[in-house]
């Protein structure tokens, strides 16, 4: 029998960082030798070079500002968001009065509510924590929910037959089985909380890697913005990575098969 | 010898437009008896099994275990699943005293050491910390049987529980099954698609019939015990299939 496709796990890694790798020097080439000027799109060795030029201190400055808000931020989300599903699982009521409630607050853009809190919190940590709560919180919640309706009816039933109680069913059954389920949604919620935080500084901050963007536009320091705009997204991705590490590493049989 | 299970002019409904699923069925098994229950798709053997167990109460009519009805869910009644239904984030000895753990929070050395045994006798001993997605599916099954087995009930409720295995290993569970019955007497309802599982099994065979489904049949199985591979080989054996089998179709037709 023919054995599901596998990638070779050189060729896995090698592959995509050889594409991105050269699509940096097209890039590069692009912009040396299209002439691009630098405030439209810098080339990749003039934002290294703009990247160099801020020294580390203040760089870890900001990006402490940055992480302290959006770890917060996910942090509460995740403490109120996980409570909140099992709430409303077991109470068919609780969920017909919230959900709707919740679902107004995520459609709600948070760009527009921003300035509204910032008035109302001050320009203090907690206003930006909060401003990070209501971007990050959704997606755990409907992760939740569904991961642990998402439990098979038998353990249910197995659970009824012994008369258990309520909260053992919700802590060694549902809570496990949806754990797979949760992670997808803090995974989500972590790129999310970093968006908060940059949002939430957009409106008020001195500091951060979101201010840190914003004033180098303003400056028209382009190649600088674009050193701050990477060095974020790195900081996303290697955030998403360390929720599958964490998963991996404490529920490795919550990992989804991979082939 | 004393009734354990009686169900009298029992009934249920799940949705009044659709009918009754249930109607009227008795029936009294022993103590220490082996049924099995077969019929048509759809004809309401799982609901059956979950009125005994104490999971779904009857609309109509009494299920009484011991001669007390059942009205929650009843210490004494172990269930298996048609699937495992093992949790995946246990060892295969934790699983096994997962009912205790759920229901009391803790167990005892005593317990443990029972958890064992009854692995032991299953033949699973060297995979007592092995996790379930180790195992194969029959092994899987086994350990989910060891699993009901773990309060020692005296009443088992099994539902089709080696339908997701093939041919030889649910034949050899089958037999280990028988075993362990002979080594723990247990009043053993099964439900099951195949006859001649049925047939091989059980003391008496409760053929049902079609929605609104009801005893067609109750054919007893006067095989010789202990059964084993040469009982299949019987003419009564092929006998007692052929009836049921002509049965069931009649129902069906």
């Amino acid at each position: 029998m023919q054995k599901p496709h596998k990638l070779n796990s050189f060729i896995g890694l090698i592959v995509p960082w050889t594409f991105w790798f050269s699509m940096v020097l097209v890039w590069e080439l692009a912009c040396q030798w299209g002439e691009i000027p630098e405030y439209i799109l810098p080339a990749p060795s003039v934002i290294w070079q703009a990247f160099l030029d801020v020294e580390f201190s203040r760089w870890l400055g900001h990006l402490w500002a940055t992480l302290r808000v959006a770890f917060l931020g996910f942090i509460i989300s995740v403490a109120v968001s996980i409570p909140l599903a099992i709430i409303m699982m077991r109470s068919v009521l609780i969920k017909r009065i919230l959900y709707p409630f919740l679902v107004v607050i995520q459609s709600t853009p948070v760009v527009a509510v921003a300035p509204l809190i910032i008035v109302l919190l001050g320009t203090e940590d907690s206003s930006r924590i909060l401003i990070t709560c209501l971007i990050t919180f959704f997606p755990v919640v409907v992760s939740t929910t569904t991961g642990m309706l998402d439990t098979p009816e038998e353990l249910i039933e197995l659970s009824r037959s012994l008369q258990a109680p309520r909260y053992r069913e919700t802590w060694q059954i549902r809570m496990p089985y949806a754990l797979p389920h949760i992670f997808s949604g803090f995974r989500v919620a972590i790129t999310l909380a970093i968006i908060g935080a940059v949002v939430a500084e957009f409106v008020a901050a001195e500091e951060g890697l979101g201010y840190f963007i914003q004033f180098s536009t303003s400056f028209f320091k382009i190649p600088q913005a674009f050193a701050g705009l990477i060095f974020l997204a790195c900081v996303s991705l290697l955030l998403f990575k360390s929720i599958q590490w964490i998963q991996a590493w404490w529920f490795p049989w919550s990992m989804p098969s991979e082939n | 010898m004393q009734n354990c299970v009686q169900l009298n002019g029992v009934c249920h409904t799940f949705n009044p437009q659709q009918g009754p699923v249930i109607q009227n069925v008795n029936l009294s098994i022993k103590r220490h008896e082996f049924v099995a229950i077969v019929g048509p798709s759809g004809c309401g053997k799982s609901t059956l099994l979950r009125m005994v167990s104490g999971l779904l109460m009857p609309t109509s009519g009494k299920v009484k275990v011991f001669d007390l009805e059942v009205t929650k869910p009843r210490e004494d009644v172990g269930i298996v699943f048609q699937k495992p239904t093992l949790l995946p984030w246990l060892s295969v000895i934790k699983n096994v005293l997962f009912p205790l753990k759920h229901k009391y929070g803790r167990y005892s050395k005593e317990q443990q050491k029972r958890a064992f045994d009854l692995l032991e006798m299953a033949g699973l001993s060297a995979f007592a910390d092995k996790m379930p997605n180790e195992l194969s599916g029959g092994m899987q099954q086994r350990v989910g049987i060891v699993r009901a087995l773990l309060l020692n009930p005296d009443i088992l409720l099994m539902d089709e529980p080696f339908s997701a295995l093939d041919a030889l290993t649910r034949e050899q569970i089958g037999f280990d099954l028988l075993d362990i019955w002979k080594a723990q007497p247990k009043t053993v309802l099964f439900i099951t698609h195949s006859i001649s599982e049925a047939a091989l099994l059980a003391d008496r065979i409760v053929i049902m019939s079609k929605r609104p489904s009801t005893v067609a049949k109750i054919i007893e199985v006067d095989l010789p015990r202990p059964r084993t591979t040469k009982t299949i080989e019987l003419p009564q054996f092929s006998k007692i299939t052929a009836e049921v089998r002509e049965l069931i179709y009649a129902e069906t037709a």
